[in-house]
């Protein structure tokens, strides 16, 4: 049933429709060290001044807190999710029953860090609301450009 | 190292480690507690200090650690810190007075801008992260390379990038939105509302110009604007310039009222 190959890399998304279910991925290679990209993903305070697409965040995130996110997607809307995995410096998870969101970082030896970021949301009543859900293509490129270049500027920092 | 060869050089350090120490603790007494308390550990510890850093490096990294103990259980300052001690300062007749009287009384009790805005920057600092206080403090106030706040804080290089560039951006921003001085649309005006307190007869706007950060404010980018309090910060020392009494004594009164407050917030 898919209409779209997933072939999300070098920043640009790709989606993946199915009957019951919708997934976008992301991906991106970043010249920083991953510990600097973790402490961005982690730091919710800090994502407004590097990531346009996000509001706000509330909370902490950490293994199994509960964060409270605002996104531009649908700024009237909080998303109340829960951070499900939490391993530093590699795979970071959170969702709600709607759908997960997962980051991983691979490194690669000394060269640059591939960034990856994919959420699938889906479920038996996800094709009576699929048409109402805005594309997260746009909002998944802008995420992760936003990310290479706050990572890259701080790896620069003399 | 012989032991004197070590008090002789701590004695050399110790000026920057006593203001280094008030400018993360805010308190004399505590900074002064962990000066102390730095130079019986360094002491206790000489035989295992191989020169692999510099002795510099070694101290600031004791003194760290021990601030870093001290602060844990503290919570962090807030942004508008500032505006929560003024209004407690004006509820305090006694305090004001106090102000004054130093202000008439001590040759450490002059006025001057940019004593307060090395006061207000301990203030603000102290809404940071710890990592990010000190990573900034070290850096750009008393030299340190990455390499050796690495050293310092026990982390990577790598991190203490990030402390910095994150540190240094949340100051920014604080500063872009209130500080009137490099911004005519900032909310605070502490430093002329205070220097028509006590220097009545100046006028504040030829005093401003002196200062570069103040007469480049409609040029400058914001992050030259931050280099160059910087600069201020680091020409001062909070302990010998000739506003130390009266800067401390503000200082003593916005950890009071902070440590009131957020006690208060908590509940």
């Amino acid at each position: 049933m898919a209409t779209t190959t997933l072939t999300a890399q070098n920043g640009k998304a790709a989606t993946v429709r199915k009957t019951f279910s919708r997934q976008t991925s992301v991906s991106t290679e970043i010249n920083a060290d991953s510990s600097i990209i973790w402490a961005l993903l982690t730091d919710a305070a800090g994502y407004p001044r590097w990531n346009n697409t996000v509001i706000a965040i509330d909370g902490n995130i950490s293994a199994g807190e509960n964060i409270k996110l605002k996104s531009t997607l649908d700024p009237k809307r909080t998303f109340k999710l829960r951070v499900k995995k939490f391993d530093p410096e590699h795979k970071l998870v959170w969702g709600d029953a709607m759908g997960n969101r997962v980051y991983t970082l691979m490194e690669n030896g000394n060269g640059p860090v591939l960034f990856s970021m994919t959420e699938k949301i889906g479920g038996p009543l996800f094709p009576l609301f699929a048409k109402m859900i805005p594309s997260f293509d746009n909002s998944f490129e802008q995420f992760a450009a936003g990310l290479k270049k706050e990572a890259e500027n701080i790896m620069n920092t003399k | 190292m012989t032991a004197s060869q070590f008090t002789n050089e701590f004695q050399q350090v110790s000026g920057q480690l006593k203001s280094f120490l008030l400018r993360i603790t805010a308190s004399v007494a505590d900074a002064e507690d962990i000066l102390q308390d730095t130079y019986i550990k360094a002491t206790e510890k000489l035989d295992t200090f191989k020169g692999l850093s510099s002795l510099k490096t070694w101290l600031f990294t004791i003194a760290s650690n021990l601030a870093k103990d001290n602060l844990r259980a503290k919570k962090r300052w807030v942004e508008n810190v500032t505006d929560i001690a003024k209004e407690a300062a004006l509820s305090n007749p006694q305090f004001l007075q106090q102000s004054m009287h130093i202000r008439t009384t001590s040759p450490q009790g002059q006025f001057e801008i940019k004593e307060h805005i090395a006061f207000c920057f301990t203030c603000i600092a102290k809404s940071l992260p710890l990592e990010q206080q000190i990573s900034i403090l070290l850096k750009e106030v008393y030299e340190f390379k990455l390499s050796e706040i690495s050293e310092i804080l026990a982390t990577t290089e790598a991190m203490v990038k990030y402390y910095l560039h994150t540190g240094r951006s949340k100051m920014i921003d604080i500063y872009e939105g209130r500080c009137a001085l490099i911004n005519k649309q900032g909310i605070c005006h502490q430093c002329s509302e205070i220097n028509g307190m006590f220097n009545p007869k100046q006028k504040f706007q030829e005093e401003a110009v002196k200062i570069d950060m103040a007469r480049e404010a409609g040029n400058a980018g914001k992050e030259r604007l931050f280099d160059l309090r910087l600069q201020i910060i680091k020409g001062i020392d909070p302990f010998k310039s000739n506003a130390a009494e009266l800067q401390l004594h503000h200082l003593e009164h916005n950890r009071r009222v902070m440590e009131k407050y957020l006690e208060k917030v908590t509940v």
